[in-house]
């Protein structure tokens, strides 16, 4: 036994560290069992379609097929999703997104089941999409979710004080739009899964996730099953990002596994990773802000929409932590904002580092500088003047009681740079 | 002058947790075995940014031993108890407060005994520091853990906690969006300096200075490597990553045309902490996890156009963007 009481605080070296350095870290792809299949998905090729027919004949009886599981082969429930089952595990009738999963061919080999997915002819009768999402919020747009007869699946407001107000008494006010693009994780590890019954009957996924035990809700809903007869192991996890949030193989290796009665493994290139896992919601950001000559914000005003594809995912909590992230760090007496998540046939959109508390800074922190700019201040002068404190209140009212480092990360990154700055004034003397 | 510099700044404010009201739990057990080393269970999924290592501090900090003497079991719907999303930048906070709790449950007990057998009235008169339990003001009258851990176990005491942490979260008013949605909120500066070659409109990104308020660095490497990959992430999102749709369909699902940072468009990065001490969080810490990515991309555009002059107001910034908009200027 070893006794110390200096455990935290110190730069202990990683306990995964030295399995990762020598290749003994298993990830589900490493993961094998006896008389194990491969499973391949099938997933649309249109972002709005009517399946008319799906013909799987040729594809099971390609030699060496096992299984193909269709929606048919659901005992559960054929939805998923975290906060509205909004998405199907296989489609069957219709399909929203390019996401949308149709098949598992599961094989003796991963060539096998590949080619033979190919084999499946889908009569797809292409329906009005629609792919941007200001469009789409218009009253003629056709609705990716037709009974919900909108595509507006979220609106938060945020009200303070009285913008136009603020605006009349700004000495500068900057207004523009900016747009963020739709980025994938891009983790290291493409999504693979194995499953099969043990001993007991008892359904076992070794995936990599972020959620085991949100993972088993899913999965044990699909299958009709009780929650304590899905068992999920959580391999090592090659980078995740958000995008193992929802999702992606569990339910299909599943479903796999309980059809054929063996062990079936599924591996994911990076192509078909890309259509298995949400993406950071695009965003277009309009704002408006106002200072006075000091440079203290008086006024934000600003509208904010997030596409998020197909399906809801996160996005009503993405767009709401937009709108409560959209004045950035700093206090403002008046405040308006209205964030709105949009469904278009996009890919959809989901959890991603910064959950939508990422978009906006690009918008705030540029609108900063440009009325920094107007009232010929430095940017970092601007920030310290309106730099939240213990003891402020944000734009959404609430007191900040402890641990605002804020004006501290402000000093020493500039101390980095070489700037020196008076705490006082927030007077920068140097630049570049 | 081809190539010309620029530095831009960006800070930052991020909600940790779920937020909003939505139920932000963690729950873990610890058992403490007879030479005083011990067992940790957690759902909590390491997804490669360093939680089991974390987890591990805590609990060894709380008993007094060696991180190598805790074992750490995560991430099996069978054997753990669920503590939430690796997600939110929770996990240090949120499970490590719930490791801290069933720790502290666990070495009550043995305290509870170690007062019986050193004859203190409560346990209150008991410290435990480095592996010795001592009666406070006398430290002569102790007892090692892993002797009174033996001890206890022998005498059919069994030395098991659990804790749960609940994070706290408020639902904000729905028409005005007042409230208190999270708790606790991390914070951040960056600056960086790019450099633009006026000729192609490529940026390079010199040097990326990243100060983030952690509460409390828990394994300060560990936080460094966090904010070093999240500058990474930055730079990807500011100058070269886009899904590129058409109809709905990803055209570039490859990364040979989706493109990544690699290590020749690395900047220097000097990560840099402040430890402001959250009241509420394990030690006083908070979280880093996603903060630290947010103030990359937009200090990038605000350099960009301290180095040219020109203001992209979307993303990527990518070569052909900047020379358009270069091209435009000078028109």
């Amino acid at each position: 036994m070893k006794e110390t009481n200096d455990a935290v605080g110190a730069s202990t070296p990683r306990i995964d560290a030295v399995g990762k350095l020598l290749g003994k870290t298993s990830f589900p792809a490493d993961l094998s069992r006896p008389h194990m299949l491969y499973g391949k998905v099938l997933r649309s090729i249109h972002g709005h379609a009517r399946i008319k027919d799906m013909h799987v004949r040729e594809a099971e009886e390609m030699p060496g097929v096992r299984s193909v599981v269709t929606a048919k082969d659901v005992p559960g429930e054929n939805s998923q999703g975290v906060l509205y089952t909004d998405m199907h595990v296989l489609a069957d009738k219709e399909v929203r997104s390019v996401n949308d999963a149709l098949a598992v061919v599961v094989a003796d080999t991963e060539e096998i089941a590949s080619k033979a997915s190919k084999l499946i002819k889908v009569d797809y009768e292409v329906l009005p999409a629609v792919f941007d999402p200001e469009t789409a919020m218009q009253e003629d747009a056709p609705h990716v979710h037709p009974e919900l007869k909108t595509n507006v699946l979220y609106h938060l407001p945020i009200r303070r004080g009285n913008v136009e107000e603020g605006f009349e008494k700004s000495q500068v006010i900057i207004e523009d739009t900016y747009r963020t693009q739709m980025v994938d994780h891009a983790f290291l590890q493409p999504e693979a899964a194995l499953a099969y019954q043990d001993q007991r009957g008892h359904l076992v996924i070794n995936v990599a996730t972020q959620y085991v035990h949100w993972d088993r809700v899913e999965i044990a809903r699909v299958l009709g099953w009780t929650e304590n007869r899905v068992q999920v192991v959580c391999t090592a996890v090659g980078g995740a990002f958000g995008g193992r949030e929802d999702m992606s193989l569990q339910p299909l290796v599943a479903l796999a596994a309980l059809k054929t009665g063996r062990p079936v493994k599924m591996i994911l290139n990076r192509k078909e990773s890309f259509a298995a896992h949400s993406k950071r919601h695009p965003m277009v950001m309009s704002y408006k802000t106002g200072v006075d000559n000091k440079g203290q914000l008086i006024a934000v005003k600003a509208k904010i929409i997030g596409d998020t594809g197909a399906y809801a995912s996160w996005a009503p909590n993405i767009l709401r932590k937009a709108a409560i992230h959209a004045v950035g760090p700093y206090k403002c007496p008046n405040v308006e904002i209205d964030s709105y998540a949009v469904y278009t046939n996009n890919p959809f959109a989901g959890a991603m580092r910064g959950f939508g508390a990422a978009q906006p800074p690009v918008a705030m922190e540029s609108q900063m500088d440009r009325m920094a700019e107007k009232l010929a201040m430095h940017p970092l002068t601007i920030r310290w003047r309106n730099a939240l404190e213990e003891g402020d209140t944000t734009a959404t009212g609430q007191f900040l009681g402890s641990s605002v480092g804020l004006k501290e990360t402000m000093l020493q990154a500039a101390r980095a740079a070489g700037w020196t700055i008076d705490d006082q004034t927030g007077e920068v003397n140097s630049y570049g | 002058m081809a190539k010309k510099r620029g530095q831009g700044i960006a800070a930052i404010i991020y909600g940790t947790g779920y937020g909003n009201g939505f139920p932000d739990v963690s729950s873990a057990t610890v058992e403490i075995h007879d030479d005083g080393s011990a067992t940790v269970h957690t759902g909590a999924v390491d997804c490669g940014q360093g939680s089991d290592t974390t987890l591990i501090q805590i609990a060894a900090q709380e008993l007094g031993v060696s991180t190598e003497n805790i074992t750490l079991i995560t991430g099996d719907t069978d054997s753990t108890p669920d503590a939430g999303t690796t997600a939110a930048t929770r996990q240090t906070y949120a499970s490590g407060n719930a490791v801290l709790r069933a720790v502290r449950v666990a070495k009550q007990k043995l305290l509870q005994y170690g007062a019986s057998v050193l004859g203190v009235n409560t346990p209150e008169g008991l410290e435990m520091v480095k592996g010795v339990v001592s009666v406070k003001g006398y430290p002569q009258k102790q007892m090692s853990v892993a002797e009174l851990a033996f001890q206890a176990r022998f005498s059919g005491v069994r030395l098991l906690g659990e804790g749960t942490f609940v994070t706290h979260t408020t639902e904000v008013d729905p028409d005005t969006g007042q409230g208190a949605p999270y708790w606790p909120y991390a914070f951040g500066t960056q600056i960086v300096e790019v450099e633009v070659d006026t000729k192609t409109g490529k940026v390079d990104i010199i040097k990326a200075i990243a100060s983030h308020d952690v509460g409390k660095a828990i394994n300060p490497q560990n936080v460094r490597g966090q904010i070093a990959g999240a500058v990474a992430q930055g730079i990807g999102y500011a100058l070269m990553e886009e899904v590129n749709l058409g109809e709905g369909r990803i055209n570039n699902p490859n990364f040979s045309q989706y493109l990544l940072p690699t290590s020749m468009d690395m900047a220097e990065i000097e990560p840099l902490i402040v430890e402001s001490d959250e009241p509420t969080g394990p030690y006083g810490a908070k979280g880093i996890g996603e903060p630290a990515m947010l103030p990359t991309a937009p200090a990038i555009l605000n350099a960009i156009y301290d180095a040219v002059g020109i203001r992209l107001n979307s993303l990527p910034a990518t070569p052909e963007k900047v020379l358009d908009l270069l091209v435009s200027k000078q028109e």
